[in-house]
């Protein structure tokens, strides 16, 4: 017992060398949606890589899809005295009270890839990632363009709440009363931009409405395969219905040579991972960002899928 | 010698909590310190305020596998009768929402009689999807952002309100269970409850309290965890269960009733805090942080088994480690 006590006050020393020569390399805490994810995995793999290239020290924690352990974990990265946040918020409220004590020790704090509500905007330097809502526009379009301005879909939305889907959604609908479209909307489920939920739900779907569906909007590629893999166990051999899917996935591109999607909208989570690590960078430079910095987005069909590169 | 290991082995949960904290310190820089204490303490609070209810709960000999949905419950209702109610009013709606639903999770189990693993496993669904169906899927934001931050704020640099009332609460339970009659017969119910139905003890009065209890807690800890976020969500705690179970059981407490204790809880509660933080601390990947817990779980049972086949002998005494 003696022994042990003694040791104590040098392993202490030893504690306190350690976190000063920590203190050194910049530390940003990463609070990633999830590890194992279609998009959220490059994005990670690219932010981390830049990261390296940078001389910044990546702290990645990882929610996995659970908005009460992100906000514990930016409390964790708080704790950790983190030099900069990278938040990827699932809620868009949520967060708030940890990114205001976030505020109070002086770590600033970024958002990447999806947006939270106004109220969020005082305590962070900037929100980079795609504009969600345009590309519900975009895919608007895209769709009404494919059923000539009338029909009825189904929306396949991701995860309730979480701010893709309500700005991936509400582009979407709101897009279409604006150009005064007359496709309808039959039913929007939610389908956590997980393949086989997707797969589950529309099967319920098909067997609900079958050919009543002349059109599908899916939030991301993923939940499209879902769609389509659910339509070939119902209708073996018959052509889908025109689907709009957004990512840009290869097997989505490999698709939509095969008809069996229309479009897909192509965002890279390369450049969305690449672009949360440069504004953070910038910004512990000292140097000021803009608010909102959006990643490029093109809309993919037949007519130029040979010439575009998809995003994962 | 073997007095001494008796007695790391009675307080293991203790052990087990300052090796857990040594083990940090030395290998996670930065981690002792008084940030790290109050921020382990307030994520702990919201397990520990269910934890409490529960502890009493499993004491009974009862089990309830519906309070992460009654944590969503309780939150949403604290939100959404906001602009009705005002902020009080409908937090306190949010507790009542919580009793409401243990209520009937009492009269399943106490008066129809049907096991408690059932009955709460039918209300867990039931509930979740009763919150589904209120908020339609989607998170619902509160009035009052900046409430939230005071409430999430950090008093004499270690408490925030929950982890203060968590402290409180679980204080009051450790009196309330080694002082008072009722405490006392709450093991009795639990050990055995037709002997202590024979002893003039109202069994079915006391396990439909616990549920009433326990449902209550989970109420409050939803209502907190709701108004610090600003936003009832109908899949908050949908993760909380296990969690919460893993921490009266790491405490020491018998799924099977009749031993438990709240300082054990406590214990409990404070070594899955500090293992998670700590995890967090050097970026271990979520699922290992589950396989830690499960073999900390796995080593306090076996521990808790070799503990009483070691004390049988002096049976006659109480038992409350």
């Amino acid at each position: 017992m003696i022994g042990k006590t003694a040791r104590l006050p040098a392993a202490l020393a030893a504690i306190l060398l350690a976190s000063t020569a920590f203190a050194s390399a910049k530390t940003v805490c990463y609070v990633t949606a999830a590890d194992s994810h279609a998009y959220a995995t490059p994005a990670n793999v690219a932010l981390n890589d830049r990261a390296k290239e940078l001389g910044i020290e990546i702290l990645s924690l990882s929610q996995n899809f659970d908005v009460q352990t992100g906000t514990e974990q930016v409390s964790t990265c708080i704790a950790r005295k983190a030099d900069g946040i990278i938040l990827w918020p699932l809620d868009p409220q949520a967060y708030i009270p940890a990114l205001a004590r976030a505020r109070q020790a002086n770590i600033p704090a970024i958002l990447i890839n999806s947006p939270m509500a106004e109220q969020a905007n005082d305590f962070i330097k900037s929100f980079t990632g795609p504009d969600v809502y345009e590309e519900g526009k975009l895919a608007a379009d895209s769709l009404n363009e494919a059923m000539k301005g009338e029909g009825a879909v189904v929306v396949i939305a991701g995860q309730a709440g979480n701010g893709t889907t309500i700005g991936r959604v509400g582009g979407f609908v709101d897009r279409l009363k604006e150009i005064g479209s007359k496709v309808e909307v039959l039913e929007t489920v939610n389908a956590d931009f997980d393949q086989q939920k997707a797969l589950v739900a529309s099967r319920d779907l098909i067997t609900r409405f079958s050919d009543r569906i002349t059109g599908v909007y899916a939030n991301d590629d993923t939940m499209a395969r879902g769609f389509i893999d659910a339509w070939k166990e119902a209708n073996s051999g018959k052509p889908t219905p025109p689907i709009v899917g957004i990512n840009g996935q290869r097997d989505a591109f490999d698709s939509i040579r095969s008809g069996e999607m229309y479009s897909t909208i192509v965002q890279s989570p390369v450049e969305d991972g690449k672009l949360a690590i440069e504004t953070m960078a910038e910004i512990l430079d000292g140097k000021d960002v803009k608010a909102r910095l959006p990643i490029p987005l093109t809309v993919v069909t037949k007519a130029n899928v040979e010439t575009v590169q998809p995003a994962f | 010698m073997s007095a001494f290991v008796s007695t790391l082995l009675r307080y293991r949960v203790a052990v087990i909590l300052c090796l857990t904290l040594a083990a940090a310190t030395l290998i996670v820089p930065g981690f002792a310190s008084l940030t790290t204490l109050s921020l382990g303490l307030d994520r702990g609070s919201t397990i520990g305020l269910i934890a409490i209810g529960l502890t009493v709960l499993l004491i009974a000999g009862q089990i309830d596998l519906s309070v992460g949905s009654v944590f969503a419950v309780s939150g949403i209702v604290g939100i959404m009768l906001q602009p009705a109610l005002g902020m009080g009013w409908a937090a306190l709606a949010g507790v009542l929402a919580g009793t409401a639903a243990r209520v009937v999770n009492g009269f399943l189990v106490v008066a129809l009689r049907i096991n408690s693993l059932v009955a709460t496993l039918a209300t867990m669904l039931v509930f979740r999807s009763v919150a589904h169906w209120m908020t339609a899927s989607q998170p619902i934001p509160g009035n009052d952002i900046m409430f939230s931050i005071t409430l999430s704020e950090i008093y004499l640099e270690v408490f925030t309100v929950c982890s203060g009332l968590f402290l409180v609460s679980i204080l009051a339970l450790h009196v309330w269970l080694t002082r008072t009659v009722a405490g006392r017969n709450l093991f009795a119910v639990g050990s055995n409850a037709l002997s202590a139905e024979a002893s003039g003890i109202s069994a079915g009065r006391i396990m439909f309290l616990s549920f009433v209890f326990a449902s209550t807690l989970a109420g409050v800890a939803g209502v907190l965890q709701s108004l610090a976020t600003n936003t009832g969500s109908p899949v908050y705690g949908s993760e909380l269960t296990v969690a919460v179970i893993a921490a009266v059981v790491v405490g020491g407490t018998r799924l099977e009733g009749g031993r438990g204790s709240a300082l054990g809880t406590l214990g409990g509660v404070l070594t899955i805090a500090a293992l998670t933080t700590a995890m967090e601390f050097q970026s271990v990947p979520a699922y290992m942080q589950q396989v830690a817990s499960g073999l900390i779980l796995i080593l306090l049972v076996v521990l808790d088994r070799t503990v009483r086949t070691g004390r049988r002998k002096p049976a006659a005494a109480p038992v409350h480690a």
